[in-house]
């Protein structure tokens, strides 16, 4: 999920979510990546595990600093080594764009 | 937990890193800052954590976070109330680049791009919090400056090149960003305008032309000033708004001019302080105040002095003897030697002239007068000097202080100054400084020191501008006659004519040819304090020969 917060950014509100069009090409995609979407709402979902707790809060660090650079934050637990991550747009109540490439962006770093 | 029995908790490989610092820091790296940027961001933090953690100690309050943030770094730091922006870091960098290279190239720097741009040190001055005489000092003859203050002062120059290239870019000729970004709009106040050397000499020559330039005229002026400040600035013509203050309009264009007019006219009414003014095809009537006042005034003066110090010669108060033409020693101490024209003006003279002073031409009969070293009526005299006459076609003017012992207790130094636009003569540059010496000056009897001017003068007088002045030197000082700057060749500037040495024994010989007595004591050089090595040449003639073939004109210093 994600809350824009302050900043010069546009006003919060104005993010769309995915078309359906999008979805269909998206989805897939990010199902392929483990990643799934969530009952009851429109989100995504995924886990992840780490050798240790310094590698799970080392990511956790690093998707921090990228999510208050897009002005766009996960919804997260972590104990240990485990990291639960849910991503949504709260703004339009549901997936956009930023869920997408934040995701991306989460992927990759796990595998650091 | 489990955690903690593994390796975890232990210290990881890089040094005194924990796994989770290191992960930390990586993350960190990873996030786009550069390591450079966070080791600063490392040292400033600990500075202000450090700052704050005193002064929490000592007030154990929580307002103390800013407090303490204001003094580590000096409080002013107010320039580097950047605009947040990325250029921040940027700036910041080239900052710090700046505190590595040498201060005084650095110095150089910001001293030649603040005259490229008109800079006046009062903006440095208020937002970096710098000592104004310590920044002058800096830039100037490079005297050292700490770290911080540097820093202070590159952060200032670095902002400020930010500023005027985005004042030039966004060259919206509404000059509103100008406005904005400018001064500190808090104040409300914009820099002083300021002429630019390119616009002024684009102005003379103007002058030179035609004193009265009609509203066109001066638009075009104010055109071409624009183009050649934007030139001399490295930046295409078009772009005014990057002037910002220092625009030349056509409002400027006319003040300009009208003060050059009045800064002429009074000019000449100084130079007019003589029974000659009325020579003048324009009398001015206040012209025959002006010598009687001055005249009245070295009197006084003179009388004071004369009594003690009696020279041979008689009651003379600085007589000027002119070969040819003898002038009543005793009436006027103060001789207009100027017969030139003195357009009429009011008696204030224009404020530039206060600055400036400008050297006026004398014919070399008329032209004598006696400086007084008194200082408000010195000054605004102006050129009012004394002059040697010598051959009557020669011109000279010799600078003469007359040094009233008792009467006088300020050292006057009078500086003359080139006339830019002599009427036909040649450029005249004159400055001329000289220093009445107190009480000790008026017991010697110096010999007499003549500048001789070169015989190229020409012989007319009206127009010459002559700045003389008496100088009355010491004996003593005799030897410094080459860094008087006091006596000043009015007419020309030829470098030849430099023989001091000779010339200062010639002069302490000289005797006068003419009836009037001359006691050794008339003259007394006092050495200026101007930087006088360019007036050297100007002060001596070049020969000792013509020396003695101009009537020595001799300031009697104390005007027995």
């Amino acid at each position: 999920m994600c809350h824009s917060q302050g900043g010069w950014g546009p006003p919060a509100g104005k993010i769309q979510s995915l078309t359906e069009e999008e979805r269909a090409h998206i989805l897939p995609i990010l199902r392929s990546a483990q990643w799934v979407e969530v009952g009851g709402r429109d989100a995504i979902y995924k886990e992840f595990v780490f050798k240790d707790f310094n590698q799970a809060f080392g990511f956790m660090s690093r998707v921090a600093l990228r999510a208050e650079k897009m002005d766009h934050h996960p919804e997260w637990f972590n104990v240990y080594n485990k990291v639960q991550i849910t991503l949504s747009t709260h703004d339009c109540g549901g997936l956009s764009q930023r869920d997408v490439s934040l995701a991306t962006f989460i992927d990759q770093v796990s595998l650091m | 937990m489990e955690g903690d029995e593994r390796a975890g908790g232990a210290k990881a490989r890089p040094g005194r890193l924990t796994a989770l610092q290191e992960q930390l820091i990586w993350a960190l790296l990873e996030s786009g800052l550069s390591k450079d940027i966070l080791v600063q961001a490392v040292g400033e933090m600990e500075k202000n954590r450090a700052s704050v953690g005193v002064e929490r100690g000592e007030r154990g309050d929580g307002e103390s976070s800013e407090e303490g943030e204001a003094d580590f770094p000096p409080p002013i730091f107010r320039e580097i109330e950047k605009l947040p922006a990325d250029e921040v870091s940027k700036l910041r960098t080239e900052v710090d680049q700046l505190l590595q290279e040498e201060p005084w190239h650095v110095a150089k720097m910001v001293k030649s791009y603040m005259q490229q741009h008109n800079l006046p040190q009062r903006e440095v001055v208020e937002s970096t919090g710098l000592n104004q005489s310590h920044l002058s000092q800096h830039l100037n003859k490079g005297t050292p400056m700490k770290n911080q203050k540097r820093a202070a002062l590159y952060s200032w120059y670095v902002k400020k090149q930010y500023e005027i290239s985005q004042q030039f870019t966004n060259a919206k000729h509404g000059l509103t960003m100008v406005e904005e970004q400018g001064e500190e709009t808090k104040k409300g106040r914009r820099n002083r305008f300021k002429w630019g050397p390119a616009s002024l000499q684009i102005l003379f020559q103007a002058y030179e032309r035609q004193k009265n330039p009609s509203k066109e005229e001066r638009e075009g002026l104010v055109e071409e000033c624009n183009r050649a400040e934007c030139l001399q600035r490295g930046v295409s013509p078009s772009q005014l708004a990057g002037l910002g203050s220092n625009l030349v309009t056509e409002v400027r264009v006319y003040n300009w001019f009208a003060n050059r007019r009045k800064e002429d006219a009074f000019k000449h009414r100084l130079s007019l302080d003589t029974p000659y003014g009325n020579q003048s095809a324009s009398s001015n009537p206040a012209l025959p105040a002006s010598p009687e006042h001055g005249v009245k005034f070295t009197q006084q003066m003179s009388c004071d002095t004369v009594s003690s110090a009696r020279s041979n010669g008689g009651e003379r108060a600085g007589r000027l003897m002119v070969s040819p033409i003898q002038l009543e020693p005793s009436h006027t101490l103060l001789e207009s030697h100027n017969p030139k024209l003195v357009s009429g003006s009011g008696p204030l003279p224009p404020v530039s002239t206060l600055t400036s002073l400008h050297s006026l031409s004398a014919s070399p009969a008329s032209s004598q007068s006696l400086i007084m070293a008194s200082v408000p009526s010195v000054m605004s005299l102006g050129e009012s000097s004394l002059l040697i006459g010598l051959a009557s076609t020669q011109p000279q003017t010799v600078p003469v202080i007359n040094n009233m012992g008792g009467g006088f207790t300020t050292l006057q130094p009078i500086s003359f100054q080139q006339q830019l636009h002599a009427s036909h003569q040649q450029p005249i540059s004159q400055q001329l400084q000289s220093h009445m010496a107190a009480s000790p000056l008026m017991a010697t009897m110096a010999q007499l020191p003549y500048h001789m001017y070169k015989s190229d003068s020409p012989p007319y007088h009206s127009s010459s501008l002559l700045s003389q002045a008496m100088v009355i030197a010491d004996s003593s000082s005799l030897g410094t006659l080459t860094s008087l700057a006091a006596v000043r060749q009015i007419l020309t500037t030829d470098p030849e004519e430099q023989t001091d040495p000779p010339l200062q024994e010639d002069s302490m010989h000289l005797q006068p040819h003419t009836p009037v007595p001359v006691s050794s004591e008339s003259l007394e050089l006092y050495s200026s304090s101007q930087t006088t090595e360019r007036h050297q040449s100007h002060l001596l003639s070049p020969s000792p020969t013509d020396i003695s073939s101009y009537m020595p004109t001799q300031m009697v210093s104390t005007a027995q």
